[in-house]
């Protein structure tokens, strides 16, 4: 029986499509899996059907029956139910209060009724026992939880609208093997009671483990849907990526690794701060170092506090052959450090302002310059935001009204006018297509070619293993193998990832 | 047709054209309202509200909650000092002019200090720190007379200088060219932007957001002591809080202008028609023939009317 | 060995915080405490039963303006007319109780319309921030001009007396006790049932992430405006009390009571941006308020520099306030 379907839904947030045409049908006791890439819809998707997000076209039909869904109260009363990857806690309240929020018991329909919020939070709590962690409590602030706890609560609030219809929207990302084990078996007692699930994922170990049917979105756009088990790894990610293939890594042989001893760029001794622990590494001029493993297991801690922008509690970091205490992004600029997030819309757009003051901002310190004259900046921002082929009307344009991709340019772009010496890339290609992946890494070895030092840490394997001369695999905050030379291959990367995990 | 509408929608355009309207509004009521005498007497009372409004202009520019409350507290202690010091003479007005502007950019260094090495929130800041100045206002007021405005600032703020304008409007003029060229061509107006759009990305791309946000209080502080100054020219001798007006009227204008209270968005010629657009409003209600309750009554209904021609929020539901 | 040595440590802390936590008003009562320690040190009589009963019926008014403006800043909203709400109440209950001719039942219908014009310009307020979507700082200002004009209106000038039945009930005792202690004791009766309806749990939830709360399916508009229609209705409370304390109609009585009121919420460790917060909190930082104002008289202070003193040490206490305030929450 179908719980829920969607044909041509599409959203559109001013000048950018986030969904073309979303179609999706979902069966009750069926896992259904959305997979694409970042910023292909599946997020956007959800959250139409959640209420949180309204269509400008589409049709939705639940048990069968048209149905318009006028935001997130009329879905839940239509038994849909969500968890949100950014999730929807309020973070002053208790995890008790949180998980019941949406609908809290009343006793004589004003007054909260303790009692039976605490018996009901109780029951979802205890799915989870003893993988919970340490100061997981009903009566804990979420504010005081860890990451993993959050998203477990998150998970107990979704599981409570009792949903028929339940919406996991990256529920894994922060949870250990336990958790997520744990949670594979509640999905599983869902599946056979007949509740229908959409779930997200990017490891495909997970989507494997626990998915029936997989639709796969890309751009925008409902390509396909497939039976997991008619089904491999291979041919998915080849819908996902689409025409085009893993073409930032086939583009190009794999890079040769590159003689150190000539001369070192940066050098990190025994570092240990918030996130990782002894992590020690040279990265000569000329060289790209890649880091790898899961997501979130202290590269990009790691790489902030290189910058200056993180705790560092003992260790010391070498710029050349000078001592360097990071103590600010600004210090780290000045000294030659230059940084790109994938979390763009934190870490790097100025939203709102044109593309010029989004380039200028490192010139302007690096040069102590005090007057911003257009003309003069027109000469030295041009030719950066040129070298990476930057498509943009005008240079006064604000800098939302590009892509994704052409916005992470301009972020790139500022680090071109005055050159760094050593370039900190903490996944800098989240969410950008394909095209500007590879303008991206064009200009990463061409810059390496040119004498920088480069860390990269990406999510994909396939960058790390195009691009990187070495590869430092890390596993929970530390370096726990090094692949150089013909060592660096998939398996190797996927097992040093998981080995210790 | 659409670059018509978001012309149109412009903030600095929706009040031009306001103004025009009311104008035309005022000459109807009470026939020469729109005069240029009458129009000139409003734009000085503007250009007052205009000088205040550009300190919090900057604040709120700077984001993170940021709005300066005391900035009618520091008016009125201003016009007090600038009454002490120059006392009725006009070899006093440049020791003024340096009392005023130091004891403005005091107070906004209090402030931004408070702000930034306590983290205390903007609004709680400036109004603890008008507390403060109200008191000081008593004391300075029972221990020494009441100053008067020197000849030659009064003639400045009243009477005409140069092509018929008064100087106050002059200065305005070039508050208005400097905060332009500040906000636009400097270095230190693009990183006002940025840390109000976002104040994260600002620090990773080497922004001194604490200094930065300090800074910014100093202006505001210095700007309003310049108004308190003015304000002294204008009403000749400086009276009980004097500036207390210019509080909540500062902000009204930045927000008539089209800058965002989030921060980040906006600038300070849509703020100089804001405070045009505030005078006249006021001029119209006491030009009519209205009591102080209608009149209070009309101008806060046009308030919120107007207000929703601005930024509204956001919808829940995108 | 490390951790050996900082476990306890970190323990004792964290068990502090566990306490502000759960009790996030508990700087505000130390402060108070300090205060009134210190008002007992400098003048003895000031503690006495008489003083006391003074300062609560004085500054009554003000903690309930407090409380009013906590549940907006609840839901992360502010209040900058819950003193023109007051003044309007005010002046409106003073003309129906003279007109009606000052009995008792004059003064309860006087009463009972002085509460709905509260809710009324709490829904005004709650349409033009939640339903609008206007900024709540600019738009409850022009609010607030709309209300003082209302109160002008209906008495232009402040003067007419309260009905002598009003306010010497007010100023008055009740089997042997003043009644603004009944008063306390119903408002504490009040606001512990307050504090755990529904709404309360939805204000703060609302205020702590607006964008979670509506993705979690609260109503969050309906809930905004409950809560000014909630801030109204303590406001026109707060307006009877300071009716019974001056005892005539006053349309700009409570113009400088907007800011102390903003000022006794963060004193009493409520976070302006919301989510945070308790009404006991307020309820002490009001007394703060009035504990600082006596003090200052009490301590001898020439009289020019009392308003100085005032705004020094209230922007001293706001400081430690929101310090204090930000150890507590997560």
């Amino acid at each position: 029986m179908s719980k829920l379907k969607l044909s041509g839904v599409s959203k559109a947030y001013g000048a950018t499509l986030a969904l073309r045409r979303g179609d999706l049908e979902v069966m009750a006791g069926e896992v259904h899996v959305l997979m694409g890439s970042n910023g292909s819809g599946k997020s956007t998707l959800c959250k139409i059907i959640a209420g949180s997000v309204r269509p400008d076209a589409g049709r939705i039909l639940i048990d069968d029956t048209p149905a318009t869904i006028t935001g997130p109260r009329s879905a839940r009363a239509q038994g849909i139910g969500i968890f949100y990857q950014e999730l929807s806690l309020a973070a002053h309240r208790s995890v008790e209060e949180n998980i019941c929020l949406a609908a809290l018991p009343v006793r004589a329909g004003l007054f909260v009724d303790r009692v039976s919020l605490k018996e009901r939070a109780a029951r979802y709590i205890a799915l989870f026992d003893g993988v919970s962690g340490e100061g997981f409590a009903a009566d804990a602030l979420v504010g005081n939880l860890r990451p993993d706890q959050r998203q477990l609560v998150e998970i107990m609030k979704a599981l409570a609208s009792e949903a028929p219809l339940l919406i996991f929207d990256e529920p894994t990302s922060a949870l250990d093997r336990a958790q997520v084990e744990r949670f594979f078996e509640i999905l599983g007692n869902l599946k056979r009671r007949g509740r229908g699930i959409i779930f997200i994922s990017h490891r495909m170990d997970e989507i494997k483990a626990i998915g029936d049917r997989v639709t796969i979105i890309r751009d925008g756009e409902t390509i396909t849907t497939l039976n997991l088990d008619e089904t491999d790894a291979a041919t998915v990610i080849r819908l996902m990526v689409g025409g085009a293939g893993d073409m930032p890594a086939s583009q190009s042989s794999v890079p040769a690794a590159v003689d150190i001893a000539a001369e070192s760029a940066l050098t990190v001794r025994n570092l240990s701060g918030a996130g990782f622990r002894d992590v020690s590494f040279e990265v000569g001029r000329g060289e790209i170092l890649g880091f790898g493993g899961l997501h979130g297991q202290g590269q990009s801690a790691l790489l902030r506090a290189i910058f200056g922008a993180g705790a560092i509690t003992s260790g010391e970091i070498r710029i050349g052959s000078e001592r360097f205490d990071a103590s600010s992004p600004r210090d780290a600029i000045r000294r030659g450090l230059a940084y790109v997030s994938g979390d763009r819309s934190r870490d790097g757009v100025i939203s709102g302002r044109p593309i010029i003051e989004n380039v200028s901002p490192i010139h302007y310190l690096r040069d102590r310059l005090m007057i911003a004259s257009p003309s003069r900046l027109r000469d030295r921002v041009l030719p950066a935001l040129q070298s990476m082929h930057t498509k943009f009307a005008s240079l006064f344009d604000p800098i939302s009204a590009l892509s994704g991709g052409n916005q992470q340019k301009v972020i790139i772009a500022r680090w071109l006018i005055d050159r760094p010496d050593v370039l900190l890339l903490d996944d800098p290609t989240k969410g950008i297509d394909l095209s500007a992946k590879a303008d991206l890494f064009t200009l990463i070895r061409q810059l390496a070619a040119e004498g920088l030092g480069i860390l990269l840490y990406s999510s994909e394997d396939a960058e790390l293993l195009g691009n990187a001369n070495r590869i430092l695999v890390f596993n929970g905050g530390s370096v726990s193998r090094e692949l150089t030379g013909a060592e660096r291959t998939r398996y190797n990367l996927y097992q040093a990832a998981y080995e210790a995990a | 047709m659409n670059q018509v509408i978001s012309f149109i929608r412009q903030p600095v355009v929706v009040a031009l054209v306001l103004i025009v309207a009311l104008l035309y509004l005022g000459q109807l009521l009470s026939p020469g309202f729109a005069s240029g005498g009458q129009i000139l007497r409003l734009l000085i009372v503007a250009a007052l509200l205009g000088i205040v409004a550009a300190g919090q202009n900057v604040v709120i520019l700077g984001g993170r909650e940021g709005i300066d409350l005391s900035v009618g507290g520091i008016v009125s202690l201003s016009a007090i000092i600038a009454g002490n010091v120059m006392n009725g003479a006009d070899s006093g007005i440049l020791p003024a002019i340096a009392a005023c502007l130091a004891a403005g950019a005091f107070f906004g260094l209090l402030n931004g200090l408070g702000v930034t090495l306590l983290r205390i929130p903007p609004l709680v800041m400036t109004l603890g720190m008008l507390g403060v100045l109200q008191g000081l206002l008593v004391v300075i007021r029972m221990g020494i007379p009441s100053g008067q405005a020197a000849p030659a600032l009064s003639r400045f703020v009243t009477q005409p200088l140069v092509f018929g304008l008064p100087g106050i409007i002059w200065l305005w003029i070039a508050v208005g060219l400097l905060m332009a060229f500040m906000l636009h061509r400097t270095v230190f107006g693009h990183r006002i932007y940025a840390i109000g759009s976002n104040e994260h990305a600002a620090y990773m791309a080497g922004v001194p957001v604490r200094p930065m946000r300090i800074a910014l209080f100093v202006i505001s502080g210095m700007f309003a002591a310049l108004a308190g100054l003015c304000l002294l020219g204008y009403s000749g001798s400086s009276f009980a809080n004097v500036g207390e007006q210019y509080t909540l009227t500062s902000i009204i204008a930045v927000v008539f202008g089209g800058t965002s209270l989030a921060g980040g968005k906006g600038g300070y010629t849509g703020t100089m028609a804001g405070a045009v657009l505030l005078v006249i409003l006021q001029g119209i209600l006491t030009t009519v023939n209205i009591d102080e309750s209608g009149r209070q009554m009309v101008f806060g209904a046009t308030l919120l009317l107007l207000m929703t021609f601005y930024g509204r929020g956001r919808a829940m539901r995108v | 060995m490390a951790e050996i040595a900082t476990g306890p440590m970190s323990r004792r802390v964290g068990s502090i915080r566990r306490l502000l936590e759960r009790y996030p008003f508990l700087p505000a009562l130390g402060i108070v405490a300090a205060l009134f320690l210190l008002n007992g040190f400098f003048s003895p009589a000031s503690l006495s039963y008489r003083a006391l009963t003074g300062l609560l019926s004085t500054y009554m008014a003000l903690i309930l303006l407090s409380i009013a403006q906590t549940y907006v800043v609840y839901a992360g909203d502010i209040d900058l007319s819950v003193g023109s709400i007051l003044s309007l109440v005010n002046v409106t209950i003073i003309v129906l109780m003279e007109r009606w001719g000052g009995g008792a039942g004059a003064v309860l219908l006087s009463l009972a319309l002085g509460l709905l014009l509260g809710l009324a310009c709490g829904l005004v307020n709650g349409l033009v921030v939640a339903a609008l979507r206007l900024q709540a700082i600019v738009a409850t200002f022009a609010t607030s001009i709309f209300f003082t004009g209302l109160a002008l209106y209906i008495l232009p000038v402040a003067g007419t007396p309260a009905p002598t039945l009003f306010w010497r009930t007010y100023g008055g005792r009740l089997f042997g006790l003043p009644f603004v202690f009944y008063i306390l004791a119903v408002l504490l009766v009040l606001l512990f049932m307050l504090a755990r309806t529904r709404l309360a749990a939805q204000l703060l939830a609302v205020g702590d992430d607006r964008q979670a709360a509506y993705q979690t399916g609260l109503p969050v508009v309906s809930v905004r405006i409950r809560g000014y229609l909630l801030c109204g209705l303590f406001a026109a409370l707060a307006a009877f009390c300071i009716t019974g304390d001056t005892a005539s109609g006053d349309p700009l009585v409570g113009g400088k009571m907007t800011l102390y009121s903003v000022a006794a919420v963060v004193l009493g460790g409520s976070a302006l941006a919301g989510g945070w917060g308790t009404v006991v909190g307020s309820l002490l930082g009001a007394l703060t308020i009035g504990l600082i104002n006596s003090l200052v008289f009490f301590m001898g202070t020439p009289s020019e520099w009392q308003n100085f003193m005032q705004g020094l040490a209230i922007l001293l206490v706001l400081m430690a306030g929101v310090l204090a305030g930000r150890r507590a929450r997560p």
